[in-house]
């Protein structure tokens, strides 16, 4: 992270900004403002597409490489993860699962390159639980037909009918508020450890602190906080949809 | 941009980045490795049936082999046999050829005789009525003449001989 994008104003105070709005343009009258998110992000696709086009080139189905056998290995833990979870029918949801889980991960995880976290931006999580929000509600609906859908607004009894649009519409903003909220509050620790790190520095006279505890820090608020944000994501999203599906209960019974 | 804001610009490039490293995943990781595993399968599979067909052949084949070596054991005994009626039959024929043959040496031998008693028969007649002649004429003194005498005496050993042939008949 650069403490300069953090560190605004007169050194005695410390704010934290939303990401650089790289270049804006009108289309039909409305702003579309292309940020430092979505450049991040090109960067970051630009990177798994090589990274998956390295990983399953010349692949054999005999004399497996190291290579082979990675790519193997995220394949079949993904689709593992996806039946346990999901049930065999929602195998085919794999793929998005997995881009959905690196995509977070490595939007996390960007940090540590210095380069502004993708899901530091409310905008990328709040996009994927709107993903996960109209999955849910399109599985429900064909699966239970769009009266069917309707009438589980209504369950068990009317009067439940605002309580349940509350909690539909609760779903996805409490997901994309809690990646955007770990994320987010990690990178003010660390700012905030940044400016007291260099006060510090400027009233001992050595840099001393700015060796070993940032990183240590980093450690739990970048890699562990950006691992377990992005898994607790796949799993809401995989469990909220197949349980829209109805066919949870059976799976579980089995 | 402030820090916490929805814009919809932003939402819309993420939605399509998403989009973007999903088909990333699915036609390059996911649509190879599939591919990979099931070629996998099928050979696994082909393996395992040519495995198959391989032990039901050897199967067959040994089977074939018990039955070739039955009928060879069979064929065998059989030549054996016809060997053991030829050699038996020959032996016979050579035993019945070479009694024959020592049946045809005594008869040979045996009519040999015969003759040479015969011979010795005829010669001894010769002799003998010579013998009597001489003595004959010595006791006579010339009284009769030598050849009349010795007619006289072959007519009686030709009478003679002709008897003795009928008593042995």
């Amino acid at each position: 992270m650069q403490i300069s994008d953090f560190f605004r104003g007169s050194p005695d105070g410390v704010s934290v900004s939303g990401p650089k709005i790289v270049c804006s343009f009108d289309v039909f009258g409305v702003t579309i403002n292309l940020t430092e998110t979505v450049i991040i992000s090109w960067v970051i696709i630009a990177a798994v597409t090589l990274l998956l086009l390295w990983l399953t080139k010349d692949m054999q189905t005999k004399a497996v490489t190291k290579r082979q056998a990675v790519a193997e290995w995220i394949v079949q833990t993904v689709y593992g993860l996806v039946e346990d979870t999901m049930g065999k029918h929602w195998r085919h949801f794999a793929p998005y699962i997995a881009s959905l889980f690196t995509f977070s991960i490595l939007g996390s995880l960007i940090s540590m390159l210095g380069l502004r976290s993708v899901t530091a931006d409310f905008n990328a999580p709040l996009t994927w639980a709107l993903i996960t929000f109209v999955l849910i509600h399109g599985t429900n609906i064909r699966t239970h037909g769009f009266f069917g859908y309707l009438k589980g607004y209504v369950d068990p009894v009317p009067v439940m009918l605002p309580i349940n649009i509350l909690s539909e519409i609760a779903t996805p903003v409490s997901m994309s508020l809690r990646h955007f909220g770990n994320v987010v509050s990690g990178m003010v620790i660390t700012s905030l450890l940044y400016f007291a790190l260099s006060a510090a520095t400027k009233g001992l006279g050595i840099a001393l602190l700015c060796i070993g505890v940032p990183a240590v820090l980093s450690l739990y608020f970048d890699l562990f906080s950006g691992f377990m944000q992005a898994f607790v994501f796949i799993m809401l999203t995989m469990v909220y949809i197949s349980n829209a599906d109805g066919s949870q209960e059976t799976a579980n019974a089995n | 941009m402030d820090f916490l804001t929805i814009d919809p610009g932003t939402i819309l490039f993420t939605l399509i980045n998403t989009l973007l490293i999903f088909l990333a995943f699915k036609f390059i990781l996911f649509k190879r490795v599939d591919a990979i595993l099931e070629k996998r399968q099928q050979e696994v599979k082909s393996v395992y049936s040519a495995a198959d067909e391989a032990l039901a052949s050897a199967a067959s084949d040994q089977e074939k082999y018990a039955q070739a070596m039955a009928n060879a054991k069979e064929e065998a005994a059989q030549i054996v046999s016809r060997a053991e009626k030829t050699a038996q039959r020959e032996g016979d024929a050579i035993l019945a050829q070479a009694r024959a043959e020592a049946l045809a040496a005594r008869e040979k031998a045996s009519r040999d005789t015969e003759r040479e008693q015969a011979q010795a028969r005829t010669a001894l007649q010769g002799e003998i009525s010579d013998l009597a002649v001489e003595l004959a004429g010595k006791i006579m003194e010339k009284e009769i003449r030598k050849e009349d005498h010795e007619r006289l005496i072959r007519d009686f050993l030709a009478e003679l001989d002709n008897t003795d042939e009928g008593d042995n008949a």
